[in-house]
């Protein structure tokens, strides 16, 4: 699938992926994260919507799609929650905006730089969804830094080893 | 204008965005009585159908991955050729799991019955219609403690159920949908479980904290909470039945925004992160199997027997009373003729054959009080003359008649005014003839 010419994207850095990869590798992240936990004990230290919508948002150099992939994501998530939908999806939508807007300014190859995009956005998640509940929505949450500080850091590391993985997906021009 | 939406093309479709989300936001949260927030325990149709979407997407593979799962490890259990072991296993780990269902609830009413209860509760037993389902999925986020289990509105599961272990609880049904449905678990900080400490009976509600361990809170200080204790499902709460358990008391930490009030950490005595199969109880009737029926009848059967053999025994029981209360030598005169004279006979034309009246013809004896050693003017039974009473006997020093005029000494007569015996009383007390 290829939305922009050759030689744009090849001058812009913009990546594009087969149509499957487009459609699985959202829902497989989805499914995983619902079902990982049970693997776990529990623990979810972890978010690989964020990670995915992340990945697309940088290589596809596009702010809307990552806004429309992060809200996307985030809306899915939140139906599977029993809080209210639009949390997470108002906390992936901004990061797929900064991640796409960001993804124009550097070099998105870079394995460390797109690692550490990853876990700043992802504590930036955390604080967005904290804020939405406890401000905007004035409920009451009781919060855990150090556990969101732990997911930042495991999913910098899923991030290093799956955009590599999914780096081998793109269409080669 | 034109130059503006396209400059501003992806900050304005941010906006639009975002704007949507925090308009569908402020549409689930509604402003309670108290002015506080909080999110509406039913879900309005739309928001029900977003969910029921990502239901319907996420669960088949999720079941796909749960059934390859199982068939994987299914085949490496039967694959090393341990498939009947592995069976009989399985069936004496259902009945260990049932037998401690069924422990449990037997130990709650046992000491119930030590504080006097258990007669009158003795039907309500734990034993409840359950329906068996296996954990799938998770919400996938932390601030969210609920999992899904693959048994809905097809298996006439329902909301607020209560899901448990034979460990213990593990949460309630918050949403049914066709085929799955979700759970919430007790370590959610909006769960909340009516809780009882076994020893100490304190109760309180069990809701999760931030890292998702439960808690038992609102709990006024107390020393007498120690680790260790065990801790119940209290039954108020119209979800989960009295005396399943809980868990254990961790530790007790001091609420931080109440002084006065204390946090007990709870160790869930079910594995909430390792369920796999839970139980749904789908009716709280009490269900018996066949032998439990038959023993209830026949406790009854005997219950009856043993209520009828009291009352009998309570019977021979009141005879004896009655005898014993003729025997009193207070009551009655034990020198007095065994028999009343019949009605009409005067008492000196008694002859001593006529004592063998049968008792059921004589009328009931009246009783006869004895004279009192020093009698005084208080002396019951003393009168005047004119009142029907007799004098004194002759030979007995006569006292002088108070204003009253009643004169001591004189003869007792029993309540009806008749002469209960016409002979003197001695100062032995004993009549004579």
């Amino acid at each position: 699938m290829s939305l922009l010419g050759a030689d744009y994207r090849r001058d812009m850095g913009v990546h594009s992926y087969p149509v499957l990869v487009y459609a699985l590798t959202p829902l497989a992240a989805l499914v995983l994260q619902a079902w990982l936990p049970r693997l776990v004990l529990g623990y979810t230290w972890f978010d690989l919507p964020l990670v995915v919508t992340v990945y697309f948002a940088l290589a596809r150099r596009n702010p809307i799609q990552g806004t429309l992939m992060g809200a996307g994501m985030g809306l899915f998530e939140d139906a599977l929650t029993h809080h209210a939908i639009g949390v997470n999806g108002i906390a992936k939508t901004v990061a797929g905006f900064l991640a796409g807007s960001v993804g124009v300014r550097i070099d998105v190859e870079n394995h460390t730089i797109r690692t550490m995009v990853t876990f700043l956005l992802s504590l930036l998640s955390s604080v967005i969804y904290f804020s939405i509940y406890r401000v905007l929505l004035g409920l009451n949450l009781e919060w855990s830094w150090l556990a969101e500080l732990m997911k930042a850091v495991v999913n910098a590391l899923i991030a290093m080893v799956l955009f590599p993985l999914l780096d081998r997906t793109r269409v080669r021009d | 204008m034109e130059s503006f939406f396209v400059r501003y093309r992806n900050l304005l479709v941010l906006l639009a965005i975002l704007l949507a989300q925090i308009i569908g936001l402020a549409m689930q949260v509604r402003r309670t009585d108290s002015g506080r927030n909080s999110l509406d325990p039913q879900d309005a149709p739309g928001v029900r159908l977003l969910r029921l979407w990502a239901d319907t997407v996420v669960m088949p593979p999720e079941k796909a991955f749960h059934a390859t799962r199982l068939g994987a490890v299914s085949l490496w259990q039967n694959y090393i050729d341990l498939r009947h072991i592995h069976e009989q296993n399985q069936d004496l780990q259902k009945t260990i799991d049932r037998l401690r269902l069924e422990q449990a609830s037997l130990l709650e009413d046992a000491k119930q019955g030590e504080r006097l209860q258990a007669l009158m509760d003795f039907q309500q037993k734990y034993i409840y219609k359950t329906q068996a389902a296996q954990a799938i999925g998770t919400s996938g986020s932390d601030s969210s403690r609920v999992f899904y289990i693959d048994k809905g509105a097809d298996y006439k599961l329902e909301r607020d159920m209560a899901v448990i272990t034979p460990d213990g609880i593990v949460g309630k049904v918050r949403d049914v949908f066709p085929h799955s449905a979700q759970v919430l678990a007790i370590n959610d900080q909006t769960s909340g479980a009516g809780v009882i400490l076994e020893t100490t009976r304190i109760r309180g509600i069990l809701r999760g904290n931030a890292v998702g361990r439960p808690q038992i809170v609102g709990i006024l200080k107390d020393d007498r909470i120690q680790p260790g204790e065990k801790v119940l499902t209290a039954g108020g709460d119209l979800i989960f039945p009295r005396g399943l358990p809980v868990g254990m008391v961790e530790k007790v930490v001091p609420d931080p925004d109440r002084d006065s009030f204390v946090d007990v950490i709870v160790t869930p005595a079910a594995h909430l992160n390792r369920l796999d199969e839970v139980l749904v109880i789908t009716s709280t009737e009490p269900r018996f199997p066949a032998e439990q029926q038959q023993d209830m009848a026949t406790s009854e059967m005997l219950k009856g027997a043993q209520a009828a053999a009291i009352a009998e025994a309570s019977r021979e029981q009141k005879k004896a009373s009655e005898v014993m209360a003729e025997r009193l030598p207070g009551l009655t005169d034990p020198n007095a003729p065994a028999q009343t004279p019949a009605v009409g006979t005067a008492p000196g034309n008694a002859q001593p054959g006529q004592s063998a009246t049968p008792a059921a013809a004589a009328p009931p004896p009246v009783p006869k009080l004895l004279h009192p050693q020093h009698p005084d003017r208080f002396t019951v039974g003393t009168g005047s003359p004119q009142s029907g009473q007799t004098s004194a006997p002759a030979g007995q020093e006569k006292k002088p008649t108070p204003k009253t005029g009643l004169k001591p000494e004189s003869k007792p007569e029993s309540k009806s005014g008749q002469k209960a015996n016409p002979q003197p009383a001695h100062a032995g007390g004993n009549t004579q003839p």
